[in-house]
């Protein structure tokens, strides 16, 4: 019997129908008997010494409970700790209070919080707590924070450095003297809001008679929430569960710890009372991670044929006003490492200062550190072009690392894997008929239309990734991950991720992946993920590792089951081990095929044990924990196509192609998935999103009226395609795709609106491209 | 947030000072006003229903009046913080004497905190205007209707 190929079919998502008709369990839909709610009183001001709480009409309103402060956490629930201790840089790590003792830091920061029979209680509640403010003043800009005389976010950090980094390799002095050309531009890079369907939610619960823990919450990384809660609270591991259960959507927002969660948590030990939080929306805009929001000035330096010799610069990262877990490493490890590219550019020197303003602090936000990379490269090059007259697309071509150079390592000392830079170019070349599209151009010029194309050739950093360099990096946990292979006595089986997937589609890829290992169908497999109870360890779902690592995981878990089902069935088929194959899904006798034993029969035999070979144990279950030797680089080409309405200056994306090389892929509607979303979400940064301070501290933008996120009108139907270029990182030649799309897409549409107001002489526009900011420099403003 | 307006009353100035600056008019005007009670330091502790966009809800703080210049100008001072964030404000009011009586001259400048700020940031500008037009609409057939008697 011929078995079609499950690995690489385009399989429906399994979780979708319990996802869209409403079945599925969120930390939301968990009901306990006695369940108490807890809301949080936050700070309207940007900055302010608290001079005085009243909470004595807030303790005696109907329904409540209790009300805590700062105060009454002090020496109870420790510091929210930061993770990513990034080396060779004099990061400072101000103490991050679960909730405010004497100061506010940005609009949002936590103060008090109430705990009441009902939600609408504990949210009426907060409105009787009395806080008097004497306000201080404020900084939102991450470059201006530096300066003398700005405000000072906490005595520890004098001008609010939180560190200073830099990254160098190559001569950089000798590229720029040697340059035919070098050319300067700032850049910013503006703050976004990662927008999750849902917000963060917890339940904890808390039993006195055992002394554990079990918290249910929207995380992307049950593990590590349950090391950083043990470390707040001061409870041990062992007695702390962090279940993670259907999660809609992080776009790594819950990765991070927060103070509510931890808050939430003691509250539920003090009061012997399990008790929920629910973030509302408008909480999520304000107590919920930001990102990107940097700064960028940069130099370049090149030869006149378009040859780029060195880059250098300075990044004024805006942290917020505490250290989010990552925050340190986003702007550093994973964006200046970056700032070469997919190009073969000697010398960089570039530094970054990590800021502390008064704004929601910063953290990894969909591509982490690798958008603003690509968006500056990218715009380089295309500066580059524009400066000496040459097609952006031999630019790129010129300086592509070649296919023959992989490994390759760049100045920044990383190695790419693997890569075909000009494969993908080639193709997406192909798909837009890039000639055909300059000749519609010049024409609509002739008639005072504004048609622009622009280009990104995007190389990230991905599969996160080798432990000893997370070690390196002073990242404060590892980053293999782990699988559990379960086959039960009927065949069926039960697999087990440390990855911790929220709606990217690993219960359908990881279930393909092990149906192809053990011919097994895909509907006898349960992908179980989320459970610190349920699973040994992992290190979840970020950085788009899930299936470069904790897919490898499950593959080499899967190949030990097999192997050892093989001894088993060579045992049933009174054949010697040597002699028997896996193929076509059975166990079979080489050259024997009518001599075979399936998976199933070998799984009952296996948990009966009734007749196992000597020395082999009961049972078919195996585990693996993978640590990958290397990162994985997705790269490939993406290409947008704009018109500019000459009236109003609106930008209308007009097509979109994306080629992406992912490696291997397991199921091309979900990789299809993962780069429509992403696409959506850097387009929108080019054209709309922008999370907006005025220069008190107030988020202007801070509600789904008033932040524009993409809607499907605003859009074209996106055209993908891929070219397949295998990682030799693991051994099913996979890199991630859940980033590219958010990667590669903003500098994409930013070229081509440049490209688009070229014949006005227009250099660069900072994003969004709203169209006000174009109107006003079209010739009818 | 600065904030300008002018009305013309049919009135003369010592009565429209007068009038502007009593307790009880005060407290009938200021829109959404429910309690305006007079503190030993000489402010007013005022309690206030105010609703912008979709925000509403109950504001405590306080009023004061300074700088007085009787029949001419005098400063206002407000600040109030709720559930829906927080709000002050300071404004000059200055009396002229006009053909038809007497102009009143604001010249203000508020800032607005946390929720309201968040939500009904693109709205707020109009939405004072509106309620000092209210304020003033108000004073306005109070002083009228005290001129002619």
């Amino acid at each position: 019997m011929a078995v079609s190929r499950i690995f690489g079919a385009a399989v429906k998502r399994r979780e979708d129908p319990r996802l869209i008709t409403g079945r599925a369990t969120y930390t939301d839909d968990v009901r306990l008997s006695n369940l108490a709610y807890v809301a949080f009183l936050r700070s309207p001001h940007g900055h302010a010494r608290i001079s005085r709480i009243d909470t004595s009409r807030a303790k005696s309103a109907p329904g409540v409970v209790a009300v805590v402060t700062g105060q009454d956490l002090a020496g109870k629930v420790n510091g929210i700790p930061t993770a990513w201790l990034i080396p060779n840089s004099d990061l400072k790590t101000p103490t991050h209070p679960p909730l405010a003792v004497d100061t506010v830091r940005y609009v949002g920061d936590a103060v008090a919080a109430v705990v009441a029979d009902s939600r609408a209680a504990a949210s009426d509640a907060i409105d009787l707590i009395d806080v008097e403010y004497d306000p201080l003043p404020v900084v939102v800009d991450g470059e201006k924070a530096t300066q003398p005389g700005a405000p000072q976010l906490h005595p520890d950090v004098p001008n609010n450095v939180a560190f200073r980094w830099q990254v160098k390799g190559g001569d950089v002095d000798a590229a720029f003297q040697s340059a035919d050309v070098t050319l300067k531009q700032r850049l910013v890079n503006q703050r976004l809001i990662p927008n999750a369907m849902e917000p963060r939610n917890t339940v904890a619960q808390y039993n006195p008679a055992t002394g554990d823990l079990t918290v249910t919450m929207t995380s992307q990384n049950p593990h590590i929430h349950r090391f950083l809660l043990s470390v707040i609270l001061g409870l041990p591991e062992h007695r702390i569960r962090v279940i993670a259960p259907e999660v809609g959507g992080g776009f790594g927002s819950k990765i991070h710890c927060y103070p509510e969660e931890a808050v939430t948590s003691y509250l539920a030990m003090t009061l012997d009372r399990p008790i929920k939080w629910t973030e509302e929306r408008r909480e999520n805009y304000l107590a919920t991670i930001h990102g990107r929001d940097h700064i960028v000035d940069l130099e370049v330096a090149a030869k006149r044929d378009g040859t780029i010799l060195g880059i250098r610069g300075r990044c004024y990262a805006n942290l917020g006003a505490y250290l989010s877990t990552a925050a340190p490493g986003v702007p550093t490890i994973l964006h200046g490492l970056m700032m070469t590219g997919c190009y073969n550019i000697s010398a960089l020197d570039y530094e970054v200062v990590g800021v502390f303003t008064n704004t929601t602090p910063v953290d990894a936000y969909r591509g982490a550190g690798r958008p603003e990379a690509t968006y500056a490269v990218e715009r380089l090059v295309d500066l580059v072009a524009a400066e000496l007259k040459l097609d952006p697309v031999d630019v790129r071509r010129k300086n592509f690392i070649p296919k023959t150079a992989f490994p390759f390592t760049v100045p920044s000392g990383l190695s790419y894997d693997s890569g075909d830079y000009e494969g993908a170019l080639d193709k997406a070349l192909q798909m837009v008929d890039y000639k055909k599209f300059r000749a519609e151009q010049s024409a609509a010029r002739q008639q005072g239309r504004y048609l622009g194309i622009g280009f990104s050739t995007y190389v990230e950093i991905c599969g996160l990734g080798p432990s000893v360099v997370a070690g390196a990096v002073g990242f404060q946990g590892g980053l293999w991950d782990s699988a559990n292979v379960r086959v039960h006595p009927t065949g069926k089986a039960t697999v087990f991720t440390g990855t911790s997937p929220h709606g990217q589609g690993e219960e359908t890829t990881f279930a393909q992946i092990v149906a192809e290992e053990l011919g097994i169908p895909i509907d006898d497999i349960e992908v179980v993920h989320g459970d610190t109870a349920r699973i040994a360890m992992g290190w979840g779902t970020y950085g788009s590792r899930t299936t470069a690592v904790g897919g490898t995981a499950m593959v080499l878990a899967a190949r030990k089951v097999k192997e050892k089902a093989r001894i088993i069935a060579a045992h049933l088929l009174e054949a010697s081990p040597e002699d028997v194959v896996f193929a076509n899904g059975r166990f079979q006798v080489k050259g024997v095929p009518e001599r075979s034993k399936s998976m199933q029969d070998v799984a009952l035999m296996a948990n009966l044990a009734w007749n196992m070979p000597k020395g082999i144990e009961p049972g078919l279950e195996e585990s693996s924990f993978f640590d990958p030797s290397n990162f994985v680089y997705p790269f490939g080409t993406h290409v947008a196509i704009v018109e500019v309405d000459p009236g109003t200056g609106v930008v209308t994306l007009v097509r979109y192609v994306a080629v992406d090389d992912c490696g291997n892929v397991i199921n091309p509607k979900i990789v299809d998935g993962q780069v429509h979303g992403g696409v959506a979400q850097g387009v929108a940064q080019a054209l709309w999103e922008e999370a907006v301070y005025d220069a008190n501290g107030q988020l202007l933008s801070g509600s789904l009226m008033d932040y524009a996120i993409p809607t499907a009108e605003s859009l074209p139907s996106f055209e993908t395609a891929r070219t397949e270029t295998p990682s030799p990182v693991n051994p099913l030649g996979l890199k991630g795709v859940g980033e590219t799309g958010t990667i590669a897409s903003t500098p994409a549409v930013v070229n081509a609106v440049i490209d688009a107001l070229s014949p006005l002489g227009v250099r660069h526009i900072d994003m969004p491209l709203k169209p006000e900011k174009i109107w006003r420099l079209l010739p009818t403003a | 947030m600065k904030i300008e307006g002018s009305y013309n009353i049919a009135a003369p100035r010592p009565l429209v000072y007068e009038i502007l600056r009593d307790p009880k008019a005060l407290q009938e005007c200021i829109p959404g006003c429910q309690e305006l009670t007079l503190q030993e330091d000489g402010r007013y502790l005022a309690r206030m229903q105010v609703g912008i966009a979709a925000v509403k809800g109950s504001f405590s703080g306080h009023v004061q009046i300074a700088d007085e210049k009787p029949p001419t100008s005098y400063r206002l001072r407000i600040e109030g913080s709720g559930g829906p964030g927080f709000a002050k404000g300071e404004a000059l009011v200055n009396l002229v004497d006009v053909e038809t009586g007497t102009r009143i001259e604001v010249d203000g400048d508020g800032q607005v905190g946390g929720m309201i700020a968040a939500v009904g940031q693109r709205v707020l500008l109009p939405a004072a205007r509106s309620l000092m037009n209210q304020f003033f609409g108000c004073m306005q057939t109070k002083i009228e209707a005290a001129a002619r008697g």
